[in-house]
């Protein structure tokens, strides 16, 4: 369906296209290349060094594989500790913190631009303020907290923080889409007697879509990648996440770089995967929403 | 409706306010009161189910042969003490030292951790956080440790934790890259500077230094101070806050100078020890000063090549003329070492572990993790790599061990030690400033 | 609509469970900070009150004031970034074919824990064995500068990785919100003559002003508590020459055992934080209007 709309799209465009349009438009394309290029390129060198061994790493240019290459720089990594116990604890931590978050943001943020009520702008700015506290202050208060609450060494304390942490950017990021969804639908449904869950869940919610998929990527990159917290509150090993795992791995193979770039490599490819199915999500999430517009 | 919000939103910060208030109230009650019934019980009963936490400072990932050796002595424990069970709880380093402190702030130290010596556990000691552990060392473990290692961890005449290492600094070198340019381990620090010119002129790096972690370039400092100004000098200088010795400022003046002479590996200051070590490791730096727990890299590890292993030697820190040092001083001390909770509900069944935990350890660390204890080692029954046996033998006949600068100052102070010794290596203050500051800070007492 | 779009039941069931946790989480630790902040504690003996003594103490403290000038280098650096992630944003979102595989691309290091993308920037910047260094060599450059090192230029090399890390996430945030832009008002705009560039700047930009204050907000208060790289990479060295804020507060905090001070530091950035958000509202406020009106 994009492919469709662009072919159509740039017909309609070549049409008033002229050469000095073709210059700028080489130009662009030669800049946005160049900053994939940028964006891109460390990675590969790291998709590369976790196939060589030291020599390899040494002795051959950085953008050159080996004749052989090293998997097994994978397998050993892989076969050592907790790994898999890690990954499914991220994956549910993860999965179960974006979508309270996302929840519970989209209910404030449509009370805030939808409702009336006059303390919203103080209610707004408690929200904003969340975003700039510094982590690090937060430990002992926090830590005070779950205990009194009985849930250090519980996996509840990291789904709470990480909520409440990721409420204010996630809030900031739906309210510019708020601002700017048109209201007449939500009016009309009104009219009709729509009640106000209604409206929220079976109109504004699905119109966005996009942002939503939008903040649940930041989200999930934030949550997963996370090792203060859990460091700080979970004790037991079997309850850490992979973030975790990493750190510890990659202290021991200072000097490996093969197995550094192997461990590196596992830590990202779940999210990687995640993030091209979403990804795509947004795409068409995106055209759904211009479609209507 | 305004009013009505506002007045919910305050009760609602109230009632969290109040409730979190009363709760540190009466929990820290709970807390405190325990113990002290159940103390006594605790160690009658010896039916009764008891969980002891641990919490120590090597994960499986980054320190593997400590971490077994721990997973075995507990096991060891666990099975002569059916009803004890051991829940360890691993931390790498950093963060290890940063939850001991949100631990403690909230009154909920493990029962048995580990923690480093001297200005480090001050504060807890002082915070009344760790238990003295005369006792068992009056008893269970009496003349088990090497004399003088326990000082670091005494206050006031009472000791707070028992070392479980203890190193000294040799200079390690690559026998091979010396061999090829027709090199000596150097006598003197003359003979050193001469090392360093014929390397630089072929191209090899001299010595690997990781300056990011500012410990690694304050073994270089030690050692020149020591030479200098003899193996009392440091301790003297921080014990009384006075860091104007002309032998400090000779010492600083000398790093320098081997900073200019490109000694150290190129943007030292910004490389982590770790990555320093690879550079030794890869052969591509001829020495490197590091405590004696790497010696397992050169003998024992079986990651480590064996034809790598075969080239590494070590020499002692070489002296310098009409300097006041001996070439027998070294730089080291005692790492980490093992504490008992103040407030832990089984104190002594702790203690009982503790005892356990460093007698195992004693027998167990050498010969499985290459790791020389604190306790007295008997060389004749274990068999071990000649290199182990040398530097266990330089310890015994050692005339000083300065222990590490940072570890004998105050946190504060320990700190700023770090950034100037930075500072220093990295030719951003000149060496009298550099004493001037140490001793400012030294003289804030922090 | 308006008696139902203020019904207070539903407000207070959409905002109460959010808010009741960002009390808890980061309210309670945000006054508890300012209450530690009055006092002399090194986290474990009992505190003692000493006023306002610790912010007295940073006034006068240089290390202090130079990791603010650190981290506010680092904010107008960010902002001034945003524009060029505007423009890419603005360029992708013109129908230009690959748009949505450079997107991908873009947002690729975003991914990476910031755990991962220091030891992969370790390695870029590594003095002899780093790509940066091999390139420069290649190019005939004698004397390699030594990036983490050198205290003139480490501030720099580590903006560019944080940058890096970050591109993806404000181009995609621009993306969707220009996405979003109903494709009627730019057809009409375009039949009305406007060139690419007028569109751009007269109607594109524009209307998305809300998302661009969000993004400045976002952009100033993440660089003035920014924290993971610096504290991996350098760890505020050498010598203090890469220590922003937050850095220098968990030194204080956790190594230094001064966490009284350490949280007047954390409080005293809140505040710094606070001041810069209300300083971007005041000066974004005119366009504000336009937008609502």
């Amino acid at each position: 369906m994009t492919t469709a709309k662009m072919a159509v799209s740039s017909r309609t465009n070549s049409t008033s296209r002229s050469i000095g349009g073709g210059i700028v438009n080489g130009i662009l394309y030669a800049v946005l290349i160049i900053a994939s290029v940028v964006q891109i390129l460390p990675l590969v060198w790291l998709l590369f060094f976790s196939l060589k061994n030291n020599q390899e790493v040494f002795n051959l240019p950085p953008f050159s594989l080996p004749t052989k290459l090293r998997w097994e720089n994978y397998e050993s990594v892989w076969s050592q500790g907790n790994i898999s116990k890690y990954f499914i604890n991220s994956v549910w931590i993860t999965v179960v913190s974006v979508a309270l978050t996302i929840l519970l943001a989209s209910f404030v943020t449509f009370a805030i631009t939808r409702m009336k009520w006059k303390l919203r702008p103080f209610v707004l700015g408690l929200f904003m303020v969340g975003m700039m506290i510094p982590v690090h202050s937060t430990l002992i208060p926090l830590f005070n907290l779950f205990q009194k609450l009985h849930l250090t060494d519980n996996q509840a304390s990291l789904v709470l923080s990480y909520t409440a942490f990721n409420l204010p950017i996630t809030i900031m990021i739906l309210l510019g889409f708020y601002y700017a969804l048109p209201r007449e639908v939500e009016e009309a449904a009104v009219m009709d007697g729509c009640s106000v869950n209604r409206v929220f869940f079976q109109i504004v919610l699905p119109m966005t879509a996009s942002v939503i998929v939008t903040a649940a990527i930041i989200n999930m990159i934030y949550n997963w990648n996370e090792f203060i917290f859990v460091n700080t509150f979970i004790s037991s090993d079997n309850l850490k996440t992979l973030t975790v795992g990493v750190q510890n791995f990659v202290g021991q193979y200072t000097t490996n770089w093969g197995a550094i770039g192997a461990t590196l490599m596992i830590s990202i490819l779940p999210i990687l995967l995640a993030f091209f199915l979403l990804s795509n999500r947004i795409v068409e999430g995106i055209a759904a929403g211009s479609v209507k517009g | 409706m305004k009013r009505k919000m506002l007045a919910a939103c305050t009760l609602i910060l109230a009632l969290v306010l109040v409730v979190t208030a009363c709760g540190s109230g009466s929990n820290n009650g709970k807390k405190n009161s325990s113990p002290s019934s159940s103390d006594s019980g605790a160690s009658k009963s010896s039916d009764e189910k008891i969980t002891l936490k641990l919490m120590h400072l090597w994960p499986d990932g980054s320190n593997s042969a400590q971490n077994k050796v721990i997973k075995q002595i507990i096991e060891e424990y666990q099975n002569a003490n059916p009803n004890v069970t051991i829940k360890t709880e691993v931390l790498e380093n950093e963060q290890y030292k940063s939850k001991l402190k949100v631990l403690s702030a909230s009154n909920d130290l493990p029962d048995v951790g580990f923690t480093w010596a001297a200005g480090f556990m001050e504060p807890y000691v002082k915070g009344n956080m760790f238990t003295s552990l005369d006792d068992l060392l009056q008893g269970d473990l009496k003349d088990k440790f090497v004399a003088g290692t326990t000082d670091g961890y005494a206050f006031d005449g009472k000791t707070y934790g028992l070392p479980v290492e203890l190193n000294i600094v040799p200079v390690y070198y690559n026998k091979e890259i010396f061999a090829q340019n027709n090199l000596q381990p150097p006598q003197t620090l003359d003979d050193l500077k001469n090392i360093i010119k014929t390397l630089n002129d072929k191209g090899v790096t001299p010595i690997t230094l990781g300056a990011k972690d500012a410990w690694t370039a304050s073994f270089w400092y030690m050692y020149l101070v020591d030479r200098f100004g003899g193996p009392d000098l440091l301790d003297k200088s921080i014990a009384s806050n006075t860091f104007s010795d002309p032998s400090l400022i000779e010492a600083a003046k000398q790093a320098q100078e081997l900073v200019d002479m490109k000694a150290f590996v190129k943007g030292f200051n910004g490389l982590s020890n770790d990555e320093a070590k690879s550079e030794f490791m890869n052969g591509k730096a001829a020495m490197y000063a590091m405590g004696t727990w790497e010696v397992p890299n050169y003998t024992t590890n079986p990651d480590v090549p064996q034809e790598f292993k075969d080239k590494i030697g070590y020499f002692k820190f070489p002296t310098v003329s009409g300097g006041k040092g001996d070439v027998s001083d070294w730089v080291g001390g005692v790492g980490v070492g093992l504490f008992v909770s103040e407030k832990s509900k089984y104190k002594d069944e702790a203690k009982k572990f503790v005892s356990f935990f460093v007698q195992k350890w004693g027998e167990h660390s050498v010969t499985d993790a290459g790791i020389i204890p604190a306790t007295k080692v008997d060389t004749t029954t274990v068999k071990l790599p000649q290199m182990f046996i040398d530097l266990l033998n330089e310890l015994n006949t050692a005339k000083k061990v300065t222990l590490y600068a940072d570890v004998q100052m105050k946190p504060v102070a320990s700190e700023e030690h770090h950034n100037l010794v930075q500072a220093l290596f990295g030719k951003a203050v000149t060496p009298e400033e550099f004493a001037k500051k140490q001793e400012d800070v030294l003289k804030a007492g922090k | 609509m308006e008696k139902v779009m203020s019904n207070k039941g539903i407000i207070a069931l959409y905002v109460l469970p959010s808010l009741l946790l960002i009390i808890a989480i980061i309210y309670l630790p945000i006054v508890l900070t300012g209450y530690y902040g009055l006092m002399q504690w090194d986290g474990i003996s009992p505190m003692t009150f000493i006023g306002l003594e610790n912010y007295s103490t940073l006034l006068h403290d240089e290390k202090f004031w130079s990791s603010v000038y650190h981290s506010f280098l680092f904010a107008v650096l960010s902002t001034v970034f945003l524009s060029v992630y505007m423009a890419v944003a603005l360029v992708l979102s013109g129908n230009i074919r690959g748009a949505n595989l450079f997107r991908k691309i873009y947002l690729l290091p975003m991914l990476l824990s910031s755990v991962a993308i220091a030891q992969l920037w370790l390695k870029i910047y590594h003095p002899t064995t780093g790509i940066l260094n091999d390139f420069l060599t290649s190019l005939g450059v004698k004397e390699t500068p030594e990036w983490l090192a050198d205290p003139s230029i480490v501030l720099g090399a580590l903006f560019v990785p944080i940058l890096w890390q970050y591109a993806g996430f404000y181009i995609l945030i621009y993306y969707a919100a220009f996405k979003n832009i109903p494709a009627s008002l730019i057809e009409a705009a375009r039949i009305d003559g406007a060139s690419p560039i007028q569109i751009a700047l007269r109607i594109k930009i524009p209307l998305i002003s809300e998302v661009i204050k969000v993004t400045i907000v976002l952009a100033v208060v993440g660089s003035l508590k920014y924290f993971d790289l610096i504290y991996v990479m350098t760890d505020g060295g050498p010598n203090g020459a890469s220590e922003v804020m937050a850095s220098y507060m968990y030194h204080k905090a956790f190594r230094g055992f001064e966490f009284g001070y350490g949280s007047a530091i954390g409080f005293f950035l809140l505040l710094i934080c606070l001041v810069a958000t209300w300083g971007i509202r005041k000066l974004t406020e005119t366009k504000d209007s336009i937008q609502y009106s």
